[in-house]
């Protein structure tokens, strides 16, 4: 087996969306009419993931990033261009590529609704065929990352949005597959379940070599859980790196902070055009400055730099 | 990997149907409530019948006994519809609001796993009911009682069901499509009702219709023929099984052209 978990080339996938007409008049010539527009949603990327990597896979709102998602579970087939999920075409080999991934969508359950965890992972020990010693020893590995004893007994129905959540990605890692897809998995999670998560996805991973590409727009998840980072905008690919390398995609930016008098004045500075010093050298001759801070600019204000359009 | 079979889906629906009763008894007041509606719906079905016959004896050639076994045959046929293919009235739900997708991502067959996830109680009250009406009336036409009659009531009722599956399976995966879905569904599950009356009373372009377009009649008129009338069964009796099987196989291959169409936009 070659060491790529994900192989797409020149992937695009358009949508048909049918025009719609104003009015009542415009409806009933939209159910005669056959005016589609094509909307591309991805357009022609191409993406390595190495095997065990953690992909931060970013985007604003309607970028594309669902829609690849999907085309990698193998529940869309792509318009045009090659994907390899573990080496099978997964449009074509469905089930099969299911096998060895799991997928978890935050907000939507995918447990059975009235049953309690533990039955939950039964039925999905056998739905995957997991031998039994491989299901204990998953369950063995659960109960040493995280407290799984309040949500095992508990029917899903009856778990807060945390736990919800928690036993979904458990779920998705219990037939140990070789790829899982977290789409939002922190959203609307307080704090202390949002690190809770961060550190059982991290355990995972490292226990299980478990290759992970995570969607979120929350910037701590980013920050706590990858190392390499993809960005999309509009469909097109626009990022794609170390994590480390995207403070520096505009520049090397630093926030300064100096205190005025009683208020604190902040300023990003590209230090490629302007030197700190200069600055605060400029400012030193006009006022007195009490106090200065200098901070790294953090992940989420050049990932802000970059969907307000850095391209 | 081992190729997952009949046996192995068959294993696994039996867990999961466990499993949702273990959870249903433990809502008791909903579970009783529910039968008792069950129970309800199918007595006054039943006095409305009673009605009828006490105002018309015969029905076009078919007397009490008669339109009895006819009522109790749809009754035991539409009850795998009711139980295990229930789910079919979420789907539209579940499409529209893109929560459909989960089923997608197991590696089992899309249509079993939805389908597996809703069984539903309430049916068995009506198998009940259809039973009893079905052997009282059985009993009053004095239809033999042999090997052959069982084996051929046994074949008929599962291919009547399979035809009411197939028509469900239609209605419900037009959802994949269009909007108003909601509305083929509700006509097609009304048309039920004609199945227990003979297809012989219907004139002319509503026969045609409920034989070979919607085919209604073969959910109880023609497979009961078979027993009913041994000395006279029209072809389409004897070949009913037949194209049960292909009906309710192409049903489900709509129904799974429609997942695969679907476009899952919206997240």
């Amino acid at each position: 087996m070659s060491d790529e978990a994900i192989l797409m080339k020149g992937v695009c996938k358009d949508f048909k969306v049918l025009n719609r007409h104003e009015g009542l008049k415009g409806s009933i010539k939209d159910l005669f009419s056959r005016d589609y527009k094509t909307v591309s949603a991805v357009k022609d990327v191409s993406l390595t993931v190495n095997k065990g990597e953690i992909v931060g896979y970013l985007g604003p709102n309607g970028a594309g990033k669902s829609t690849t998602i999907k085309m990698m579970t193998g529940v869309l087939e792509p318009t045009s261009g090659e994907i390899l999920v573990n080496g099978l075409v997964p449009y074509k080999d469905r089930t099969k590529n299911c096998e060895n991934i799991g997928v978890v969508f935050g907000q939507r359950s995918q447990l059975w609704w009235s049953l309690p965890l533990i039955e939950s992972f039964k039925l999905l020990r056998d739905i995957y065929m997991v031998p039994q010693k491989e299901y204990d020893d998953m369950i063995a590995l659960y109960r040493s990352l995280v407290d799984i004893e309040p949500v095992l007994h508990k029917p899903v129905r009856q778990m807060s949005l945390g736990q919800r959540t928690l036993s979904d990605i458990l779920a998705a890692f219990l037939h140990n597959p070789g790829i899982v897809f977290l789409d939002e998995p922190t959203i609307g999670l307080d704090v202390s379940m949002k690190s809770k998560i961060r550190d059982l996805i991290l355990g995972l991973n490292k226990e299980k070599h478990t290759t992970v590409i995570l969607t979120t727009h929350d910037m701590g998840d980013v920050d706590a859980l990858c190392k390499r980072i993809v960005i999309i905008d509009k469909g097109s690919k626009i990022y794609d790196n170390d994590i480390d390398h995207l403070k520096s995609y505009f520049g090397s930016y630093r926030t300064l902070r100096m205190r005025i008098g009683d208020t604190w004045e902040e300023r990003l500075i590209d230090e490629k055009e302007t030197d700190v010093m200069s600055v605060i050298a400029e400012t030193q001759a006009k006022h007195k400055i009490k106090d200065i801070q200098l901070q790294e600019i953090s992940t989420e204000e050049v990932i802000k730099k970059i969907y307000e359009g850095g391209s | 990997m081992e190729c997952r079979g009949l046996k192995f889906y068959l294993s696994i629906y039996r867990k999961i149907l466990i499993q949702d009763l273990k959870s249903k008894m433990s809502y008791r007041a909903d579970f009783v409530i529910s039968t008792i509606g069950m129970i309800m719906t199918n007595v006054a079905g039943f006095i409305t019948f009673m009605i009828l016959f006490h105002n018309f004896p015969t029905i076009n050639g078919w007397d009490y006994y008669h339109m009895l076994f006819l009522y109790g045959f749809s009754l035991v046929a539409l009850t795998p519809v009711q139980c295990f293919f229930d789910n079919n009235w979420n789907l539209r739900f579940m499409v529209q609001s893109g929560d459909f997708i989960k089923y997608c991502f197991r590696p089992i067959n899309v249509f079993f796993y939805f389908m597996s996830e809703v069984f539903d109680v309430k049916g068995l009250g009506q198998l009940m009911f259809g039973l009893g009406t079905l052997v009282y009336a059985w009993y009053h036409i004095g239809v033999p009682v042999t090997f052959l009659t069982i084996m051929q009531a046994l074949i008929f009722l599962f291919t009547a069901s399979l035809f009411m599956i197939a028509i469900m399976n239609f209605a419900a995966a037009t959802c994949f499509w269009i909007q108003g879905s909601g509305y083929v569904m509700v006509i097609m599950f009304r048309f039920k009702d004609f199945a227990k009356y003979p297809a012989s009373i219907f004139s002319g372009i509503f026969k045609i219709i409920f034989t070979f377009v919607i085919p209604i009649a073969f959910v109880a008129y023609y497979p009961s023929l078979v027993l009913l009338s041994p000395d006279e069964v029209p072809l389409l009796s004897w070949l009913s099984p037949l194209i049960g099987l292909v009906f309710f196989f192409l049903s489900y291959k709509f129904w799974m052209l429609g997942v695969r169409k679907y476009d899952f936009t919206g997240s």
